[in-house]
């Protein structure tokens, strides 16, 4: 009921802002060249579309944010149980970390484009650098926050130091894991957009920066909805793949 | 030859601060025989607990050694399963899935272990359950199912740590006559720790009474009380015999613990002039 009467509310909210943004612009109240509106902007999403456009430019950015973020998840969910569990490397690595984690990766990408050219391998590692400390850092607080009991329960049936880790330490610190990639993806989508725009070849973020610097507003809204999209379609993803690991949440136990 | 032999074993740790060693526990001597229900009572801080820890091999003695069927114990097996206080069970695991956890580690395969785990969650009463998550059950289930996991890896001796110290007195009650239950079915030699006297005595063919720090064994007490026992034993003079010797026992013991920490940590207070 409650369910009901709030999705009730929500598309009201979202149709009455359409219908508000449709009139202004397109009885010119407010230039529509500049503001665009509903039905114009899903004319153009149509014509992007039919011309391949839109399809193979969404096509390389996926494919530059897959690269980097599923080698980001894996390097940093091992290293950050390396750094809970090994002392020496933490108290090597800690300050480096938290400096890197703290400076806004935008500012790396000029040199990374220097490093890796302005096709898609800058975009694979600006997306990779931009998850990875996310994923480090929480894994290794999600670690070293396990519970004691978890681990004698583990130990007491004589499990080894591999199986302590697959047993009670990785699903035991999922929870943060999995907040940390969630940070990480968005911290991800920001960097390869904002690298794709800096200097690219193709991508989501070139077609933004194409027509941006012909004041096409229209196409910058569309290209600006599927970024939005593909966010949120992720976000969804991650949440069903921590659903289908168990109703296992840190407040429960 | 007793089923698991504990020999003169001595359990010290190193304290740091002021660069000496704390003696935990002072060349205790048990035998235990098969299938004997051995409780063990002693105030808090005696290292009752840390004995069940060296025969598990979670904790390594001093000195002194453990021996289970003549064989010295050296790391945690399978023939030993601890039952914990505090339950430890996973959270991210449903019933099943925790009391599969010690075959799991043990590389039983899937459908094998499956069927074991099944067993043992029926003989605890658990056979709806097996699709909860353990903050969906009480703590009285949720202790069943860390019976269940402790037999299901066939262990030859069962280590209770005040396995229902965390429960509320009437469901502790219930929970003693059902470890009874299932004891009787398969008479595995059990060691119990517990602070409840009553608990000591209800269950055990044996009562160990330790001291206080550093933890020694001052006196075995034989419980010659009928099986099966029903709940309304606590009542029966020879019941309230035991009860009242042990508690003799004890209460010299804590006496003298709470008089060491009264001069040893509080000062005298300071006259007023």
């Amino acid at each position: 009921m409650r369910l009901s009467r709030r999705l009730v509310v929500g598309t009201i909210s979202v149709v009455a802002f359409l219908a508000l943004w449709q009139f202004v612009g397109q009885r010119e109240i407010v230039r529509s060249d500049l503001i665009s509106y509903p039905t114009e902007v899903l004319a153009t999403f149509v014509r992007l579309t039919s011309t391949g456009e839109l399809g193979t430019n969404a096509a390389v950015t996926l494919q530059e944010f897959i690269e980097g973020f599923v080698p980001s998840v894996v390097v940093g969910v091992i290293f950050g149980v390396a750094l809970a569990l090994i002392r020496p490397l933490r108290e090597l690595l800690d300050p480096l970390l938290t400096a890197i984690y703290n400076a806004p990766v935008i500012a790396f990408i000029p040199i990374l484009v220097v490093w890796f050219g302005v096709g898609t391998y800058s975009k694979v590692v600006i997306v990779f650098i931009s998850a990875i400390f996310p994923v480090i850092i929480n894994t290794r607080v999600g670690v070293s926050e396990i519970a004691e009991p978890w681990l004698r329960a583990v130990r007491s049936f004589g499990a080894g130091q591999l199986q302590i880790v697959t047993k009670a330490i990785l699903p035991g610190s999922m929870p943060a894991i999995m907040a940390g990639i969630r940070l990480g993806l968005g911290r991800a989508i920001v960097g390869l957009i904002a690298g794709e725009m800096y200097v690219s070849l193709s991508g989501i973020g070139r077609m933004i920066q194409i027509y941006s610097s012909a004041a096409r507003s229209s196409e910058i809204i569309v290209l600006v909805v599927v970024i939005a999209v593909f966010g949120y379609a992720c976000v969804a993803l991650l949440r069903s793949v921590e659903n289908r690991m168990g109703t296992w949440r840190s407040d429960l136990e | 030859m007793a089923h698991l032999e504990i020999d003169a074993v001595s359990l010290a740790y190193p304290n740091a601060r002021e660069q000496s060693t704390f003696l935990a526990l002072d060349s205790i001597g048990l035998g235990i025989e098969r299938g004997e229900f051995v409780t063990i009572v002693g105030p808090s801080g005696c290292g009752k607990s840390s004995l069940l820890m060296l025969v598990a091999a979670l904790l390594h003695p001093t000195s002194g050694s453990i021996r289970l069927n003549g064989k010295p114990v050296v790391t945690p097996g399978s023939d030993r399963a601890l039952v914990f206080q505090d339950f430890a069970l996973l959270p991210w695991r449903t019933v099943l899935k925790n009391v599969e956890l010690g075959l799991e580690l043990a590389h039983v395969p899937a459908a094998e272990r499956k069927a074991i785990a099944q067993k043992y969650i029926a003989m605890v009463g658990l056979r709806d359950f097996e699709g909860h998550f353990p903050h969906q059950l009480s703590g009285g289930m949720r202790q069943r199912v860390g019976i269940a996991r402790a037999l299901s890896v066939g262990p030859e001796v069962l280590l209770m740590d005040e396995p229902f110290g965390a429960l509320d007195a009437q469901i502790r009650q219930v929970m003693a006559v059902e470890l009874l239950k299932i004891w009787e079915r398969d008479r595995k030699t059990i060691v119990f720790i517990t602070h409840d006297i009553d608990e000591a005595v209800f269950l055990a063919d044996r009562v160990i009474v330790m001291s206080a720090s550093p933890g020694r064994v001052i006196e075995t007490i034989p419980v010659a009380l009928p099986r099966p026992r029903p709940l309304t034993l606590r009542n029966h003079p020879d019941f309230v015999a035991y009860r009242q010797r042990i508690w003799d026992l004890l209460e010299e013991q804590v006496r003298s613990s709470l008089n060491w920490q009264a001069s040893d940590e509080a000062p005298p207070l300071a006259p007023v002039s």
